[in-house]
């Protein structure tokens, strides 16, 4: 039973694929991207990387081998291979986002897992006495909602305030998020309150936009925020990612959206500092008390491969010209005229400044379709996927009482946009079937609430 | 949604499927295009048996659903990880890549609906009230955490007092023990633990010690807030009488018991009215057949101070544990689909999973009593308080005088003679001659012969032949070489 722990050997896992000669300077072939995705539903434009991500077949098989063999000896896999498989996936992170140490590395589940670990440690601290009811988390309007709900089980729940920061959208500019985010956090403390936690996402999901994340923790740390929690779930793979560079406490991200591992793992990054702050695994096993990255490292019986597959990762990233650098560069690129394309052709507008914007963008829809609601968002949404076959989120932006500055196109308010995304698997068709799919929707005079869903 | 068999659902699954040839199954075998025969099983690579035949499973089908174990291992510890038929895992793959192929339509159209159909068979099986009362989990480890948490916030909220005890057993498992710690002694409360003597003689020993702990814990005025108490005990293996131990807490005002049943299901029986607990979790990996990993966890509608939560907050929070327990954020959802698949598994067996649980049991007590005989020990209980696991002794001159020497010994048994089997230290008690300080947990399961059994009596007489002793055995102190 040699079937030992990884040793480097990296490419005895992808069973499909011939081995790469490692001198090969030749990069992935169109074709071959086409193959790796092979699984994905023909017919459908697939234009949402950003909410469940993707996988290439090449990284399924890997997965699968591992599974293969926790499933043929689980004992000597639990027991010989898990660990260092693991610690291969978070040394290879470390590497990536430029952390000091790998125990400042854990892999967990998926973002949503880190927030409760982050927002536990504050309830805790409420629970114990540490905090009042002075004591407050910071949070953007914007936040993941599962966030916000985190919020209310762990922190509210315990006695704490929280103070929501509005950033502008449609937006325009980086000095438009720094200076509402610097007003937002002046009013909380003008109220009398400690902000112990600032919860700040580096790139917000719906509506879609890349904060500079760099400034706002800089802001934090001089206005005496206690800890900084940046919830970055679709950055790693779709900006450059340094969490030295940002500074916060703990820094999320999932790999399955935007770096190819299978659902579900993300990494959480937490900076060792002197006063180390007390986070656990709420999933209490075998290793509470020996850290976090060791207690994450188990947490009972369960399928740990897809946080096993990162290595195979790298390779696969390494494929394409400029490795994971060389596709964030082309996705954004190709996203953003994308963006431009379907502009022109509704004759509406962008959400933000290419600037500010990574592998996503926020795509006006034309006023015509008065999207009025977040139901007629989710009707519209649903009307693409089944009757055009195009799967794109929406998003509703209400337009506030007397508020003059709303973007507009020639018939009215645009309170719609398009959350389009771009990944390596995308081809311009996907985009011309979104264009032409409300294009006809506008032309059969049809609006939101009147369209059919099964 | 209608209880449907998986067979339909999977096919209405299918319309969204694309006939792609990725399907890879697990060993290479031709995959079969689901598609096209919506009322046949998901086990189709199997040859359709004529009704008129046999209609259960053959010994070879058998062996053949399990052809990806490592056929070199007497793998005769089930009770650690479980294990799950090929058939299983292809169903699982086949739901694995229907959310890879649409995830979006996967979520808002498939997810839901599945694990519904999954909470209603559990729910059918344990005899639940309701299927609200069924949230799935991923393992046992997760309940504990759901259900200890709750008791925390109800310390910190004033609800119980400062120094309000918890009661578990000695034999608790390590992770259960790690999380009391975590969530009762950090928020204030005072744990007891049950001391059990083993080798085990009696149901009476283990209801007399659970009596007195209560005891102790309604000393100085104070309460027994929750008690923790394992169905089937993981090291030493033993099934505790919960049904009684649970009438004994109701009638000593404990406010709420746990039931840590980890291995129970498809192992021994499993009946929430019965056994009358407020909280009872199993893992479905273990002996039932999925693939890892699934737990359900049941919460009494009628439960004191019900308020329990998944540590993992998302969307769904504040609507009820098996809806918040449904979704958590993106994850591999499949191992908690395939629970319709399991209950046809099973069901192709003589008696379904009570045959397969009757067998079990008393195969593990023939084997145990066979290598008990062989090598001049005993069993650690009386067969009745076993189930598909039993405590063998191991011969006292191996010299097993320590936790750590029990490890080396199975990491042993393992490389050199291809033997799979947890290996329990006993304590010498006080006075005691000769005693038997080494006890192997052995399991039985469908796919285990008698073979596995006969490599472990032999290995254990060469060794004892060859004056083998622990003391022989270096120090792993790295790991993986």
């Amino acid at each position: 039973m040699a079937e030992d722990s990884r040793n480097g050997e990296s490419t005895h896992n992808q069973l499909h694929l011939p081995k790469k000669p490692k001198l090969a300077t030749r990069f992935i072939s169109e074709p071959e991207i086409r193959d790796e995705f092979s699984h994905h539903q023909h017919g459908i434009a697939r234009i949402n990387n950003g909410s469940f991500g993707s996988c290439p077949g090449s990284v399924l098989a890997s997965q699968r081998g591992w599974q293969r063999r926790f499933l043929q000896q689980p004992d000597y896999f639990y027991y010989n291979t898990l660990r260092n498989g693991i610690l291969a996936s978070r040394t290879v992170i470390k590497d990536l986002v430029n952390a000091d140490d790998v125990d400042e590395i854990s892999l967990v589940d998926n973002a949503t897992t880190a927030a409760a670990i982050v927002l536990q440690q504050i309830g805790r601290r409420f629970a114990e006495g540490k905090y009042g009811k002075n004591d407050a988390v910071l949070m953007l309007h914007c936040a993941f909602q599962a966030v916000k709900k985190s919020i209310q089980a762990y922190v509210t729940r315990a006695g704490g305030a929280v103070i929501e920061v509005q950033l502008p959208f449609p937006v325009n500019s980086e000095e438009e998020i720094i200076a509402e985010f610097q007003r937002g956090l002046a009013e909380g403390r003008a109220n009398g309150k400690k902000i112990r936690l600032a919860i700040i996402d580096h790139i917000t999901s719906m509506p879609c936009v890349l904060i500079p994340v760099r400034e706002l923790v800089k802001i934090c740390r001089v206005e005496g925020v206690e800890q900084v929690f940046v919830d970055a779930a679709h950055a790693i793979g779709s900006v450059k990612v340094d969490v030295k560079e940002i500074g916060a406490d703990f820094y999320v991200s999932n790999l399955h959206k935007w770096f190819f591992c299978p659902p579900a793992v993300a990494f959480l990054y937490c900076r060792k500092s002197s006063s180390l702050p007390d986070v656990h695994h709420p999933v209490v096993s075998h290793e509470y008390g020996n850290g976090l990255s060791i207690e994450s490292s188990w947490i009972g019986t369960r399928d740990y491969s897809s946080q096993l597959v990162v290595p195979e990762v790298m390779e696969f990233v390494n494929r394409f010209e400029g490795g994971i650098e060389g596709i964030i560069k082309r996705n954004h690129e190709e996203v953003v005229k994308m963006g431009r394309m379907l502009v022109e052709s509704w004759e509406t507008n962008l959400g933000s400044p290419e600037g500010m914007c990574a592998g996503m963008i926020m795509v006006g829809l034309p006023s015509r379709l008065c999207v009025m609601s977040e139901e007629d968002s989710v009707r519209l949404r649903s009307h693409l996927r089944e009757k055009y076959g195009v799967e794109v989120p929406i998003y509703y932006q209400g337009i506030k009482d007397g508020e003059e500055g709303g973007a507009r196109d020639k018939d009215g308010f645009i309170t719609g946009y398009a959350r389009i995304s771009h990944q390596v698997y995308n081809r311009l068709e996907d985009y011309c079937k979104l264009r032409d799919a409300i294009n006809q929707i506008i032309e059969d005079r049809k609006i939101c609430r009147m369209l059919l869903t099964e | 949604m209608p209880l449907s068999l998986s067979s339909k659902s999977m096919a209405s699954i299918h319309n969204h499927t694309p006939t792609t040839t990725t399907t890879t199954i697990t060993n290479g075998t031709t995959p079969t295009d689901h598609d096209h025969e919506p009322n046949e099983t998901t086990q189709t690579h199997l040859p359709k048996k004529p009704k008129l035949s046999s209609p259960f499973i053959s010994p070879s089908e058998i062996q053949s659903e399990f052809s990806h174990h490592d056929p070199n291992v007497a793998r005769i510890n089930n009770g650690s990880f479980g294990c799950s038929p090929r058939s299983i895992l292809a169903a699982q793959q086949q739901w694995q890549l229907n959310f890879l192929s649409q995830p979006d339509h996967f979520y808002f159209n498939d997810l839901k609906g599945g694990i519904l159909q999954s909470r209603t068979l559990i729910k059918h099986f344990i005899n639940a009230d309701h299927v609200d009362e069924v949230t799935l989990v991923d393992n046992a480890t997760t309940a504990a955490a759901i259900v200890l948490q709750q008791s925390a916030w109800s310390f910190r909220e004033g609800k119980y007092n400062k120094g309000d005890a918890a009661v578990m057993l000695h034999y608790a498992y390590g992770a259960v023990k790690k999380s009391v710690e975590a969530y009762i002694t950090r928020s204030g409360g005072f744990v007891i633990e049950v001391e059990l003597r083993f080798p085990v003689t009696s149901v009476d020993d283990i209801v007399t010690e659970f009596r007195k702990a209560l005891e102790r814990g309604k000393s100085d005025g104070k309460k027994v807030r929750l008690a923790v108490i394992d169905h089937v005990t993981s090291m030493p293996s033993v099934v505790i009488p919960v049904k009684q131990l649970v009438k004994i807490c109701r009638e000593e005002g404990v406010d709420q018991v746990f039931v840590d049943a980890a291995h129970a299901i498809g192992c021994t029986d499993v009946d929430m009215q019965e056994i009358g607990a407020d909280f009872y979790t199993s893992n479905l990996h273990k002996w039932f057949f999925c693939p890892p990993s699934v737990a359900f966890l049941y919460c009494r509608k009628s439960s004191k101070f019900c308020d329990l939560h998944h540590p993992v907050v998302s969307h769904e929070y504040g609507n009820g544990l098996a809806i918040e327990s449904a979704w958590i954020g993106t994850r591999d959802y499949s191992a908690q689909l395939v629970v319709p698949s399991v209950f046809e598994f099973v069901n192709r067996f003589e008696g379904g999973i009570e045959g397969i649980k009757k067998r079990n049991h008393a195969s593990v007590v023939e084997m145990g009593e066979m290598l008990a005989k062989a090598w001049g020990t005993n069993l650690g209980c009386p067969p009745e308080m076993c189930s598909s696991m039993v405590m063998v002794g191991l011969p006292a001159c191996l010299g097993i005088c320590s936790d750590s020497d029990t490890l080396k010994l199975r990491t042993h048994l393992r490389d050199k003679f291809g033997v799979e089997v947890p290996i329990y230290y006993r304590p010498p008690k006080h006075g005691e001659v000769d005693p038997i300080t080494g006890y192997a947990r052995i399991s039985h399961q469908i796919y285990n012969k008698v073979a596995d059994y006969h490599k472990f009596r032999d290995v254990v007489n060469n060794l004892v032949g060859d004056g083998f002793t622990c003391a022989l055995l270096m120090d792993h102190s790295v790991e993986g070489s």
